[in-house]
């Protein structure tokens, strides 16, 4: 296994995340793809921590526990807006709250 | 004899001619008029005693200021001569002028305009006057002026008659043409000479030696030429003379004062005045052959009139041009005294046709007359002396010496034999109309309409006065005064039997012919139609001026035309242009496309600006992601 | 070798996970699946040697976060999902290539620096190795994300809760 291999299939992770960021009209479904778009930069993170000269600095690890932690800080607020929002629009369809838009 | 006093002698007229300009009352202006010659008369007859004082060696009193100074040096005097010639003249004038300023008072008494008759009268008479005293020839062109104008006013007095305000343009305009010569010369001796002083104590006009040439002649002869132009014009010498019968249109004192006595001796007295320059270039020989032409066929012209004014005026002609001669062939004397004796009888006639054309009620046609004698027994006396003195006839009349002595002059200098013969002729010619006049106005039956009757004493006073002169003048003045002037006096015996034979040959020759016929109803067998038309004259001058003055009229009323199309043009092309900027440049480039079109750009790229923000998140994602794709390969590349 | 079929199961699995947490309408499904794709990911920390954070992995992620997006799940919507198309209308092929461009953008390090690093060194750092790098060099980091979370629970609370607005007809149920 090289880095290589690694860094692929988290730019491929990462990628499938951002597709389901792009395509999706489902709030909760964008949470999910960004979701999976912060664990594929985990990934990273590690795999370069395991293929780096020093690994007892322990950068990796270090990194991912923190992203982690705020990722899932982040989650919970996320779904708390969310609520909100479908209190306010009946809906967590991202198409219909356009109103900030222009006219 | 101080300046004040001979400045006085054309200033009083003048000073008349101001204060009649504003008088109403006819009588008034008539009194002003009269004494301001009066006095004039007195200070010139004392001019002329002082004058004729001098011996001819003597150099002229001059009294000069300085009036222009043009440039650095040259400087143009304003001043008085005084020689026999001055004196002469200006005794003439005033002499016969207020003879005729008495005899105006009577003729003029009808006419509503009486006071301004005399204001233009003495306007003349300050203007001739100043004319023949004066020491400069730019003054003298200046009075020659003021004289044309005066004439030109007094001609056509009753300009509400059309045929006299015509009369009066076409002797302003002649005479112009000639003095378009004049000025010319005027300007030329300036050129050669420098001064226009005619006396200067040597360095005047007629002193200095002009050597210069012009045009291959010398500068005199073409100087005194072109003077000599303008002399044809005021004294009616060919092919300028078809202003003076016309200008009988005027009042009989107009003719009698202006056409017979002095304007158109200005003419004779300029020729007289710069003999030095005719002299000096050799010219005298065309003033006499143009004078001799003149006289010639004037003489014929005149058999072929039948207006009393007419007859004179052609003979006034004639005279004029034996004046000419007697300046070319014998000088000064001989020129100046047929001037003098010329100017007293032509008065009396032309004074003497006025009467007579009173008293037949205005009428002028002497076909109309007839049988004058008994009613009007002093004018008819008083005409007839005149007559007299015009024929020349022998001994008795002051004509007879004056017009011997142009005969002599001529029959003396051997190549001015034909000019001998040709003034011998007119002479003859003379005799016979004069006759033929006479025989017409006073013999026979009245053929009028009115009984005539004699004129009133103001009127017949100065025929008298003017007939002694007439006959007594010539003997007097022979010796007294014309000794004095330049030229010599002949006596010739042939010459004299030649004047003689012309004199009663002619009068012989008229009594002959129109004796006895039934004058008025029966055909004049010497007025053939060339003589009455006038020899076409003034058809012949109409036809070829006249249709190029014409044909100028049409070139400059074209390019008016073509000016007025240019600035028509120019304005289409203006508003063209001017609309093409506006609509065009204005209206299309500035505001549609330029302003209006960059509000629309400016609002539709802000409208296109605003499209990306849609409220659409997944689309402000991708925004996103393609920023940070561009900043990836922003920064790999920089690496 | 076995590390090579162990690295190629587990990638599978995550991709599958991932795609089909993204692709499904049905949201419970989706949630699932993205459980299966947190648990792929663990099993690779594993074999990166990386055993705390594998754990901390399936604590916090598949325990947590999982379980909470369940919850929202249910409580924001009907079960089925949407009844609208999934997908959005907007334009989801310019999605796909601004994606396709990432994928290249990211890997473009890699590529341009050819020779791949050496494998891993045998040394393994123990958690006590982490514990003490927390507690030393990086408290600060801690005791802030320790706020962090502090704040984020009150704010989650606070939002979910919804603030009661001064409008009158519009009142948050």
């Amino acid at each position: 296994m090289t880095l290589h291999h690694y860094l692929i299939l988290a730019a491929l992770l990462f990628c499938v995340g951002l597709m389901g960021a792009f395509t999706r009209r489902n709030a909760i479904v964008v949470l999910f793809s960004v979701e999976i778009m912060l664990n594929a930069a985990n990934l990273n993170f590690i795999a370069f921590w395991r293929y780096s000269e020093n690994p007892a600095l322990l950068h990796g690890p270090l990194f991912t526990l923190f992203a982690i932690a705020v990722a899932a800080a982040e989650v919970a607020v996320g779904l708390a807006l969310v609520i909100a929002v479908y209190r306010h629009f009946k809906t967590v369809d991202l198409e219909s709250m356009d109103t900030l838009r222009e006219e | 004899m101080s300046t004040t006093t001979l400045a006085l002698i054309p200033l009083l007229p003048l000073l008349a001619a101001a204060l009649t300009c504003a008088l109403q009352n006819g009588r008034r202006a008539a009194g002003v008029a009269i004494v301001a010659m009066l006095a004039s008369c007195g200070l010139a007859l004392s001019a002329l005693k002082e004058a004729c004082g001098m011996k001819p060696t003597d150099d002229p009193l001059t009294f000069d200021f300085e009036w222009l100074t043009v440039g650095n040096d040259t400087v143009i005097n304003f001043g008085f001569v005084l020689d026999p010639l001055t004196g002469v003249m200006a005794a003439m004038v005033t002499f016969v002028g207020l003879l005729i300023f008495i005899y105006s008072a009577g003729y003029m008494k009808e006419d509503e305009r009486m006071a301004r008759f005399f204001c233009y009268l003495s306007l003349f008479a300050a203007g001739m006057l100043g004319l023949v005293l004066v020491n400069n020839l730019l003054l003298l062109f200046m009075c020659w002026e003021i004289v044309g104008v005066a004439s030109y006013l007094l001609i056509s007095f009753w300009f509400h008659k059309p045929e006299a305000a015509a009369a009066g343009k076409k002797a302003f305009i002649v005479t112009r043409i000639g003095d378009m010569g004049f000025l010319i010369g005027i300007l030329l001796a300036f050129k050669t000479t420098g001064t226009l002083t005619l006396y200067d104590g040597g360095q005047g006009l007629l002193e200095l030696p002009i050597g210069a040439t012009v045009l291959g002649l010398k500068a005199s002869a073409m100087i005194s030429l072109l003077l000599f132009m303008g002399a044809v014009g005021k004294s009616g010498q060919l092919p300028l003379h078809v202003w003076l019968p016309d200008a009988m249109e005027g009042p009989t004192p107009v003719s009698a004062l202006i056409h017979a006595a002095t304007m158109v001796a200005a003419g004779v007295f300029l020729v007289a005045r710069t003999m030095p320059l005719f002299e000096n270039g050799g010219t005298l020989p065309v003033v006499a052959w143009t004078g001799a032409i003149t006289a010639l066929i004037a003489a014929f012209i005149a058999l072929g009139q039948y207006d009393i004014k007419r007859i004179l005026a052609y003979s006034t002609v004639s005279q004029l041009g034996l004046m000419m001669v007697g300046l070319g062939v014998g000088g000064v004397a001989v020129g100046m005294f047929h001037l003098l004796t010329h100017a007293f009888f032509k008065a009396l006639l032309f004074l003497g046709a006025g009467s007579i054309i009173h008293g037949c009620h205005e009428e002028q046609d002497i076909r109309k007359m007839g049988g004058i004698w008994k009613p009007m027994r002093v004018t008819s006396i008083a005409y007839l002396c005149g007559t007299a003195a015009l024929v020349a006839l022998p001994f008795v009349t002051s004509g007879y010496y004056s017009k011997d002595q142009i005969l002599a002059a001529a029959w003396e200098e051997p190549l001015m034999r034909p000019v001998f013969w040709i003034a011998a002729a007119a002479s003859l010619l003379t005799a016979v109309y004069m006759t033929r006049q006479c025989l017409y106005v006073f013999a026979g039956e009245y053929r009028g309409c009115k009984t005539p009757h004699e004129s009133p004493v103001t009127m017949t006073t100065p025929l008298v006065i003017l007939a002694l002169f007439a006959l007594g003048m010539g003997m007097v003045l022979e010796k007294s005064i014309f000794a004095k002037l330049q030229g010599k006096l002949i006596h010739d015996n042939f010459v004299i039997a030649v004047s003689m034979a012309v004199a009663l040959g002619g009068i012989a020759l008229g009594w002959l012919i129109y004796r006895g016929r039934a004058l008025g109803q029966a055909a004049d067998p010497l007025a053939v139609t060339p003589l009455v038309r006038k020899l076409w004259f003034d058809e012949l001058y109409a036809a070829t001026v006249g249709r190029l003055w014409a044909l100028a009229i049409v070139i400059f009323e074209q390019l008016n035309e073509l000016l007025h199309f240019v600035r028509d043009l120019a304005v289409l092309l203006a508003d063209r242009i001017g609309n093409a900027f506006a609509v065009g440049g204005d209206r299309k480039l500035i505001d549609t496309l330029a302003f209006d079109g960059m509000c629309n750009r400016l609002r539709s790229a802000g409208h296109a600006v605003t499209r990306p923000q849609n409220g659409f998140l997944p689309g402000y994602l991708r925004l996103i992601a393609l920023g940070a794709v561009a900043l990836g390969l922003l920064v790999s590349w920089m690496k | 070798m076995n590390e090579v079929v162990a690295f190629w199961i587990l990638s599978i699995i995550a991709i599958f996970g991932a795609l089909v947490a993204v692709r499904k309408r049905n949201l419970i499904h989706g949630v699932f699946a993205l459980l299966v794709f947190f648990a792929g990911l663990s099993g690779l920390f594993l074999l990166l040697l990386a055993e705390f954070i594998a754990a901390v992995q399936v604590l916090v992620y598949i325990g947590a976060v999982g379980i909470l997006l369940l919850f929202a799940i249910m409580l924001t919507e009907r079960v089925t999902g949407d009844d609208d198309r999934r997908v959005t209308s907007r334009g989801w092929f310019w999605g796909l290539v601004v994606t396709a461009a990432v994928f290249v953008v990211l890997l473009l390090p890699a590529i341009q620096q050819l020779p791949p690093p050496k494998a891993a060194q045998t040394i393994d750092p123990s958690v006590k190795e982490l514990g003490h790098k927390l507690m030393n060099p990086y408290v600060v980091t801690l005791e802030v994300l320790a706020l962090l979370l502090t704040a984020a629970l009150i704010g989650a609370v606070t939002a979910a809760q919804g603030v009661r607005m001064p409008k009158e007809e519009d009142s948050p149920e």
